[in-house]
Formats: C-alpha cells, sequence, structure tokens
C-alpha cells in the first residue's frame, strides 16, 4: 500500500502513540483487504458504544488513545449507548450509569459527538460519493444503498482509527467495480408493509451472505420501508449495499423469493405464541425517521396506552428536536419517546420486559439472544393498536 | 521428540516460543472469552473452560463482536492474553486486537498440524513467519 511522506510519519511514530496505533490499524487493514493508499474521509461514525453490549472491554483502550491526545480530524459521532437517562430513573444500578458515562466521556475527549444514534444521517446527510468510514451496519447499508455515499462496514475500532486519522483505506467498496449488483433478486409476492421489506432483507441475507442484491419491483420511494430492508439484511448477512430501479451492467446470478418463503421467515421471527401479549412495544430500530414520528403521532393522537404495556418509541435527539409539537402528541398518549439508546442495547429484563412487538425484523431477530426476550413481529398499525386502549 | 516446520504470513511481528493451545473453532472474543481472567466462556466451544493466558493461541480465525479487538487489548494490560495467536485466516477482529494489544499474529498457517501441547518457536522476518512445532514422542 503506498503511503505519503506525511502517512509514513505518522506511521513511525513522530505523531505519537495514539495516531501511530491508529495509522498501524488502518494500514494493516488496508495491506490485509487488498486497499492501495489511504482516502481521506468525510466522517466517521464509530459503535460500540453500550456499555450493556461491550461490558468494560473499551475503557481501557479508550482511556489510553485520550490519555495520548488523540482527537478526531473530521466529523466523528457515536452509535446509540445503554440508557436514556430521562426515562429509566433508578430501574438501572446507578453503577452501570457511571461505566457507560465514563464510555461517553473518553469519546467525548477524543471529539467523538454523542449524538447517540443509529441513524446519524438524518442528522447530516452525507453528500453522494463521498467516502465516509461508518461503523453501524443499518447505517452503512442506508449510506450505499440510499445515500449513494460510499463506506465499507466497519468496525468499532477502525472507524475510530479513521476519525483520528481523518483516512480509511480504499478496498472493498471504496472501488466502483465493487458496487455493482451481484444478484438479481426476483419476489414472487407484494410488499405490503415495511415488515415485508425487513422479512425480505432477513431472507435474502441468509441466502446470499455477501455481494450486493438487486432487487426487482420494490418501491424507491418508501425510504423508510428500504431502511427496514438494508437493517435486516445488513443483521444475517455482509452484505453493505443493495440495489434497486436499475437493471444489471451484465449477466448475473438470479434468485427469486417465493410467498411463502417471506411467510415463513415472517412467522419464524414471531417466537411468542399466538396469544401472547407483549410487556413492550417498541418502534425505533433504526431510529424513526422525521417522517415516521409524524406517522405515529397521527395514528396515536388522543388516545392511551394500555396499563400493562409500554410504547416506546426511539428517535435521535436530534429526530425529536425536530418533531416537538408531535412528540408532545405521542407522549400525551403515555408512551415514551427515547433517545440515546433503543431496547436492543440496553437492559430490558431489567426494565421487567420478557416479550417485544416491535415492527423491526432486526429487533425481531436480536432480541431473543441479545435481550433474552419472546418476539412478536408485526406493521406499526398492529403494533399500536396492541398498545393503545381502543 | 518431533519437530515439525510450518511457514506463513506475518500479521502482527514478534518471536517468542510457548505452548500450544489448539482449537478448530473460531473464538469470539466479546463474550465468549473473561477478559479478566482469560478463561474461554463461549458455551459449547471446545476450549470452554481452557485458560489462554500465555499460550500460543491456534484457531482458524475470530468471531463475532468487532469489539472483540478491545477484549484482547484488556486481556493484554491483565497480563492474561495469549503469548501469539496462530490463525488460518486474518480477520478484521482479531487483526486489530493483535495491532493494538502488541500480540504476535501470523496467518495463513495450517493450524491442525498443531496439536495442544505442542511446544511452539515462533520467528518473523520480512513479513515471513516460520514456526517449529516440537512434540513430545
Amino acid at each position: 500500500m503506498y503511503l505519503t511522506r506525511e502517512e509514513e510519519k505518522i506511521l513511525d511514530g513522530e505523531h505519537g502513540w495514539a495516531e501511530q496505533i491508529c495509522m498501524r490499524i488502518l494500514v494493516k487493514l488496508g495491506d490485509l483487504f487488498g486497499a492501495t493508499k489511504l482516502i481521506p474521509v468525510n466522517s466517521a461514525h464509530v459503535s460500540g458504544v453500550s456499555y450493556k453490549t461491550l461490558g468494560e472491554a473499551p475503557i481501557q483502550f479508550l482511556q489510553a488513545l485520550a490519555e495520548n491526545n488523540a482527537k478526531a480530524k473530521v466529523k466523528a459521532t457515536l452509535n446509540p449507548s445503554s440508557i436514556d437517562k430521562k426515562i429509566f430513573g433508578n430501574k438501572i444500578p446507578r453503577e452501570f450509569y457511571a461505566k457507560q458515562a465514563t464510555i461517553l466521556e473518553l469519546f467525548q475527549k477524543m471529539h467523538v459527538k454523542p449524538v447517540l444514534t443509529c441513524t446519524p444521517y438524518y442528522i447530516e446527510k452525507p453528500k453522494l460519493n463521498t467516502h465516509l468510514a461508518w461503523s453501524e451496519s443499518s447505517a452503512v447499508i442506508y449510506a450505499n444503498s440510499i445515500l449513494g455515499s460510499w463506506t465499507n462496514r466497519e468496525g468499532s475500532p477502525s472507524a475510530l482509527a479513521a476519525a483520528i486519522i481523518g483516512k480509511t483505506p480504499n478496498y472493498g467498496i471504496h472501488q466502483p467495480e465493487n458496487r455493482d449488483a451481484t444478484t438479481f433478486v426476483q419476489i414472487e409476492a407484494k410488499l405490503e408493509s415495511e415488515v415485508d421489506y425487513g422479512v425480505l432483507g432477513i431472507l435474502v441475507g441468509k441466502k446470499l451472505q455477501g455481494g450486493s442484491p438487486l432487487f426487482q419491483g420494490i418501491n424507491a420511494s418508501e425510504k423508510d420501508c428500504l431502511k427496514q430492508l438494508g437493517a435486516a439484511l445488513a443483521s444475517t448477512s455482509n452484505i453493505n449495499m443493495f440495489c434497486y430501479g436499475q437493471k444489471p451492467k451484465e449477466k448475473i446470478e438470479k434468485i427469486t423469493i417465493t410467498k411463502k418463503e417471506l411467510e415463513h421467515t415472517t412467522k419464524n421471527l414471531s417466537t411468542a405464541g399466538s396469544e401472547a401479549t407483549p410487556d413492550l412495544v417498541f418502534i425505533g430500530c433504526p431510529h424513526c425517521s422525521l417522517d415516521e414520528i409524524r406517522h405515529i403521532a397521527k395514528l396515536v393522537k388522543g388516545r392511551k396506552v394500555k396499563k400493562h404495556v409500554q410504547l416506546w418509541i426511539c428517535a435521535s435527539r436530534y429526530v425529536k428536536q425536530k418533531a416537538k409539537t408531535q412528540i408532545e402528541v405521542i407522549e400525551k398518549t403515555g408512551a415514551k419517546v427515547l433517545s440515546d439508546t433503543c431496547a436492543v442495547v440496553t437492559w430490558t429484563r431489567l426494565l421487567g420486559i420478557n416479550t417485544i412487538m416491535t415492527n423491526s425484523a432486526k429487533t425481531a431477530y436480536y432480541a431473543p439472544t441479545l435481550n433474552k426476550a419472546q418476539t412478536i413481529l408485526a406493521p406499526l398499525e398492529k403494533c399500536l393498536k396492541t398498545a393503545l386502549i381502543p | 521428540m518431533v519437530t515439525l516446520t510450518l511457514k506463513g504470513r506475518v500479521i502482527v511481528a514478534g518471536n517468542c516460543k510457548g505452548k500450544a493451545l489448539v482449537t478448530t473453532q473460531p473464538i469470539t472474543f466479546l463474550g465468549g472469552v473473561n477478559p479478566k481472567t482469560g478463561i474461554i466462556i463461549e458455551q459449547n466451544h471446545e476450549l470452554h473452560g481452557q485458560n489462554i493466558t500465555d499460550k500460543i493461541l491456534c484457531f482458524p480465525h475470530g468471531h463475532g463482536s468487532t469489539v472483540g479487538s478491545y477484549v484482547l487489548y484488556a486481556l493484554k494490560k491483565r497480563g492474561v492474553a495469549p503469548k501469539a495467536m496462530i490463525t488460518e485466516k486474518a480477520d478484521t477482529v482479531v487483526t486489530v486486537g493483535a495491532i493494538i494489544a502488541q500480540i504476535p499474529m501470523l496467518d495463513q498457517m495450517e493450524i491442525k498440524k498443531i496439536k495442544t501441547g505442542d511446544t511452539v518457536e515462533i520467528q518473523t522476518h520480512d513479513g515471513l513467519a516460520t514456526i517449529k512445532v516440537l512434540r513430545e514422542t
């Protein structure tokens, strides 16, 4: 891999230990995956923030970087943490609050902004054809497929290293030839809701594992449905990009998804019995868009959440701020609008939650293992109907 | 005494000698290894309950969350890290972990030829790794 004189100096330690170790990470990954050089990135989005998912593992390394004066050179943002201070109160042990706070402080010292959302693209939409170093799989696939910006699926440390150096090695999806569709996906069913899009993602991800699927006949204007499709695809595979509304450049492999397969996958993503009632109805994986918040506000206006069910709507602080009136409408029902976290990355068991109903196929896929919860997967309207008094 | 020489690629350089701990299953560092003790806690793993401290850890590749790299750093800081890691295929999690924790790491090695308990001597030079495997007979 070619390095400039300046990059060589950093690698030799002339700019201190922190930049040296970050440069080592980028150069070694670049060498392993066939990069020819480092390229500047416009932004970095760093995962590995939630104390619930990570435990203490990252604290020592983050401390070492921060003590050695590591600072992000480009706009850098953080994925969700494990806590919304305003909502969880004393149901979460104090020690957990303290540990989570330590992790956030260390990142802040390095100038990585605690936006604490998996949807940084709503705060600032990256420009078309710009290179990024992002590490939240649902954001990576959204950026590549829907926004037309370019990012590999970074790991937590490599995204942080890219933030501190301001560059990333140019392998993988940073190369135009790796952005072409590799499999044509024909769907023998009508996709009716965001759940159908999510289920399609889970299924196609499992079938293909990698490459870039080109979906036939999906509605390009339904951005929030495409968000569900991408988040689910990235959960069951290493796929970082999907295509739609185009013809393949050359003859590629073709697969067909049948109605029966979709129904079967949908059924398997609900692990709770058909008679089960949820403790939590959770909307906002990935975090809600402004459109989604507006739509939810319309649907719940004037109604009340049932006594033994919690209704969580998760969105970034930014989106919450932009939709103040709608948030008020939603909160009046007794629903909680959470920022900085979501159901998957917090201690739902400690909060007495054993069964989660959601419209997110990604959550339905992860909750049985990450939350030890039973799941019910259903479209937004049905979720809200379950949570609200008729 | 049987002696065997194997060659591979250097990911993180360093010469050392130690006892091999070998598995054919990938290792998940986040959630699979106790960062305070170096004991493998992943359920149903064939090395479940084994301690990786000071071992020449031989496994095909890493698995799971990229935060696993930080676990390798934490193990090293506590003095319970493996002495070196020998893999078949370098993956992001283990590679980054080896870099930040400065643990010698090799890949493109035939780990199937190494057995738990073998004495392994690693020498790295100019990107190429040579290991000597000594086995009591």
